[in-house]
């Protein structure tokens, strides 16, 4: 097959095909990652805008060292909800940057389907960097890279993600990911936080953390806000870790060689202890690597597929 | 008042309130229905395969004036109301100011009566600036000529308060328009909670806010003795409670917009701000528990909830978006392709859910095509296939998902008080 | 319609590769260097190095090292197509460092692949010397490039290409081909 779309927005519009040739096209940049010259010149006379109209450090510094070995030109901006929408409409400012000879905008955003939204009235290629609860295309392409590598497979592979399931768009871009690729996944946490309904499109649903995680080749960990406690999700961060924390003693419950995986930042010893994080089941910081091949690689296909 | 007169003929003639289905000859004179062999040289008419019955009221009409002209403007939204065959609708109050004071109505009156082509019957505030709060000015808003309350686009979540409000309207003999929505399980929901809330991974608007207020209205019914009547339920709950209540002869109503009876949650995986309404489209389920509530008389009014918003309003992040959808000039087609053309009901049914349905909720008697009464009329083809196309609307505002659709059945012309308000082009 | 016209057999490219072997280990030795490695550019100049390697074993005895390069991230025509193949594994078994290096390829044209591949094997290394050998020169160069070994030279309208294949599944499809493209 070849590569046709000039927008990222979710995994749940792509193919396996399509999620497959994403995940070996990060292989190639991975290596070219590893060599002493890094970067490429192949987004040569590219310019790209990082949009975070949301704050974030890690996917935007991530984004912006893959934009920069692949040569492109980057602008970042950063925007507050509540300024713009007192001011002209988010529309109206992409287009504004659109205006500037852009060809990629990669855009991060507190709501659902901004992205969507937006791309519909552009010209230019756009990235999800995150929108809302709904979907990070890139966070959860490289967990699918990352597992692929250490496993050899996708198919097959029973995959328990775990945590706030309901406000996370990591946990909803695996889930579509890894579904596509065969894999058996199961959403866990407190039942608050992992609502029912996800049952409808094939993945189980689990709210005891001994059964959730007994299988699994895979344990992917979510952040645990504390405002969602503020909010009657849950009591404690402490109960939380009592009863959905990973420590040492879950892990003698799982397979010896289960991986253990999270998007960070890591709350440590909520989410998990440090024996765990820094274990050596742990690909925390592995997945931090292929991140930048997986950006590398969407970003490339991606521009490549902008007609100016 | 209309000095024309006509004739219509061949038309098959629904005039529920008088149990009449048959094709007969109608007269119109002085702005009334008349005996057809009593007027002098009428204009003949000829109506063969086409539908006449009195003219469509909307219990559920916004129409942003005052605050919002660009979106609507009493003109535009009476022009839309004749194009989509209501010669009757009622003002929803949440207007910027709102119509809690008999000022404000005097405004509409007078706004309608020189600017509107159908009937505008004011509807008032149940409570100051619709805040749910402390009560409106109930009584000078009937002697203003208010036909009904409401705080629709709100909805009292003090329960004692709500209670006195119905106490107090029905010694004003005021129905009460409820938007039944409890606010602790909506808060911050932008559509229907459920399957596609989860996915999508937005925040959702429990059904259970609709049921738990339908639930709290019935009881206070039940208790007051007074009508309620449900603005546009949307839950499967909703209408099996108001089924159980009918049953037991409690006063209460219910009505059913076009777009919960066409739509579902699953729209909103495109992120089109058009089919973000409040209550939020709900699950297959739900709507087909709403036909199902239509066809044994559960629901007894289509109402629009027509809530016209600027392009721009619209044109922004879903979250952001404005609530509400346009309804006036798609009803009929939607309603009928839903409801007549699959087979759920037939046409005098349908024709009720638009005429005597919301007319007993308001309290209007022999609403009907009876020698003597105004010449409300509505005339339309029911074979008529077409498509939906937004930018022929008389309405301010294209905030519909129906653009594009194919649609059957079409106003064919309208008349208010004997004067043709709308006639096809 | 498309015309597809064989130019050169598989007989006669065997004898072709034999020819720019021994060409090579001419050049090589006249420059007294044994220590030579040949670089193939997908897609088919990796066959065409691996049949090089073959000729060259059979006639030094040794097996000169080869390394696959794919060009995908130099390429000049960026965002000028509508889709993007996959980006092939680019394998370099040797250190690029002084080393004299042979790229192959199947067919020279315009030079924009080459000009691509030294900007791609210079981020791998400083090579000592780059040799350029191709099956085919078709002769309409764009850049000031020309190889240093050639199998055949041809010279078809513009508007035509010209292809090789090496390993069809029907013996009969392989050879060097122009073939003219139905326009649209």
């Amino acid at each position: 097959m070849e590569w046709t779309r000039k927008d990222l927005l979710s995994l749940y519009d792509l193919s396996a095909e399509e999620i497959t040739f994403l995940l070996d096209t990060a292989g190639e940049f991975k290596k070219v990652s590893e060599r002493k010259v890094k970067k490429v010149p192949a987004l040569r006379g590219k310019t790209v805008v990082n949009f975070f109209v949301e704050p974030s450090t890690r996917t935007r510094v991530s984004f912006e060292l893959a934009e920069q070995r692949l040569s492109a030109d980057i602008v970042n901006m950063q925007a507050q909800v509540s300024s713009l929408r007192k001011g002209e409409t988010l529309l109206d400012t992409v287009r504004n940057i659109e205006a500037l000879q852009v060809d990629l905008v990669v855009m991060r955003h507190s709501t659902p389907g901004a992205q969507d939204f937006i791309a519909r009235h552009l010209k230019c290629g756009v990235v999800n960097a995150g929108d809302g609860a709904h979907s990070h295309p890139t966070q959860a392409l490289l967990d699918i890279f990352t597992i692929r590598e250490k496993r050899g497979r996708i198919a097959g592979l029973n995959v328990t993600i775990l945590g706030d399931i309901l406000h996370s768009r990591v946990a909803r871009s695996n889930m579509w990911g890894l579904l596509k690729l065969g894999a058996n996944v199961t959403l866990a946490g407190p039942s608050t936080l992992v609502p029912r309904e996800f049952e409808s499109v094939g993945v189980k649903v689990c709210h005891n953390l001994k059964e959730a995680v007994r299988d699994a080749d895979v344990v992917n960990l979510l952040r645990i806000q504390h405002e969602r406690q503020a909010s009657g999700f849950f009591p404690s961060t402490s109960e939380y870790a009592r009863f959905f924390g990973i420590n040492r003693e879950t892990m003698k419950l799982m397979k010896p060689d289960a991986l253990i995986m999270h998007p960070g930042p890591i709350n440590r010893d909520v989410e998990l202890t440090s024996e765990v994080a820094d274990g050596p089941n742990s690909v925390i910081l592995e997945q931090v690597t292929n991140g930048l091949a997986v950006r590398m690689a969407v970003l490339f296909l991606v521009a490549g597929c902008v007609k100016k | 008042m209309s000095d024309a007169s006509y004739i219509f003929k061949g038309a098959r003639v629904i005039d529920p309130a008088r149990g009449v289905d048959a094709v007969m000859d109608i007269g119109v004179a002085g702005g009334c229905i008349v005996d057809p062999g009593e007027i002098a040289n009428p204009e003949v008419v000829d109506l063969s395969g086409k539908i006449l019955s009195p003219g469509f009221i909307d219990l559920h009409v916004h129409l942003r004036q005052p605050g919002n002209n660009m979106a609507e403007t009493i003109a535009s939204g009476t022009a839309a109301a004749a194009a989509g065959g209501f010669t009757s609708i009622v003002a929803m109050p949440n207007t910027n100011p709102p119509a809690d004071n008999a000022g404000a109505i005097e405004f509409l009156r007078q706004t309608a009566a020189q600017k509107g082509v159908v009937r505008v019957l004011p509807c008032g505030c149940m409570t100051k600036n619709y805040e749910g709060k402390e009560m409106a000015g109930i009584g000078s808003l009937k002697a203003a000529g208010v036909v009904a309350l409401s705080d629709d686009g709100r909805c009292i979540q003090d329960h004692s308060l709500m209670r006195h409000v119905v106490e107090y309207a029905k010694s004003f003999n005021l129905p009460i328009l409820d938007h039944c929505e409890e606010q602790t399980l909506a808060a911050g929901g932008v559509m229907h909670e459920g399957k596609w809330s989860v996915l999508l991974g937005m925040n959702g608007i429990s059904g259970a806010a609709e049921e738990l207020m339908v639930a709290r209205n019935i009881i206070l019914a039940r208790q007051i003795g007074w009508k309620i009547h449900m603005q546009h339920v949307s839950v499967k709950e909703s209408v099996e409670l108001l089924r159980n209540a009918r049953a037991k002869g409690i006063p209460v109503t219910g009505e059913a917009t076009p777009h919960h009876i066409t739509l579902t949650d699953e729209c909103i995986k495109s992120y089109d701000t058009n089919y973000k309404m409040n209550p939020p489209l709900r699950s297959e389920e739900d709507r087909l528990a709403l036909i199902e509530g239509i066809a044994d008389g559960t629901i007894t009014v289509i109402a629009t909830d027509h809530a016209p918003h600027t392009r721009t309003a619209k044109l922004v992040e879903f979250d952001y978006a404005p609530f509400g959808i346009i309804g006036l000039e798609t009803a009929l087609s939607l309603c009928y392709t839903e409801l007549v053309a699959k087979g759920v009901i037939n046409l005098a049914a349908f024709v009720k859910l638009l005429t005597t349905g919301p007319a007993e909720v308001l309290g209007i008697e022999n609403y009907s095509l009876a020698e003597g009464r105004p010449a409300d009329i509505v005339i339309f083809d029911p074979a008529r296939k077409y498509v939906i196309d937004a930018d022929k609307f008389k309405s301010n505002s294209r905030n519909t998902p129906f653009n594009g659709r194919e649609v059957v059945c079409k106003v064919c012309a309208t008349l208010v008080g004997g004067k043709v308000v709308y006639r096809e082009a | 319609m498309t015309l597809r016209k064989r130019l050169y057999s598989p007989e006669e490219i065997s004898g072709a590769v034999e020819r720019m072997a021994g060409a090579i280990r001419e050049d090589c030795r006249n420059a007294g260097c044994d220590d030579y490695a040949l670089v193939g550019l997908y897609q088919q100049g990796v066959p065409l190095a691996e049949r090089l390697c073959d000729a060259l074993e059979r006639l030094n005895g040794r097996r000169p090292p080869m390394a696959k390069l794919d060009i995908s991230l130099y390429r000049d025509d960026f965002g000028k197509r509508s889709a993007l193949p996959l980006i092939r594994e680019t394998v370099i078994p040797f250190d690029v460092n002084d080393t004299r290096i042979i790229l192959v390829d199947d067919v020279l044209s315009t030079g924009r692949t080459i000009r691509a591949a030294l900007d791609a094997l210079t981020d791998y290394g400083r090579p000592g010397v780059i040799r350029l050998a191709v099956l085919v020169d078709r002769g309409n160069p764009e850049f000031p490039i020309r190889a240093d070994f050639v199998g055949f030279g041809c010279n078809p309208p513009s508007d035509h290409k010209v292809a090789v294949q090496f390993d069809a599944d029907d013996p009969g499809e392989n050879g060097i081909f122009e073939v003219e493209w139905k326009k649209y």
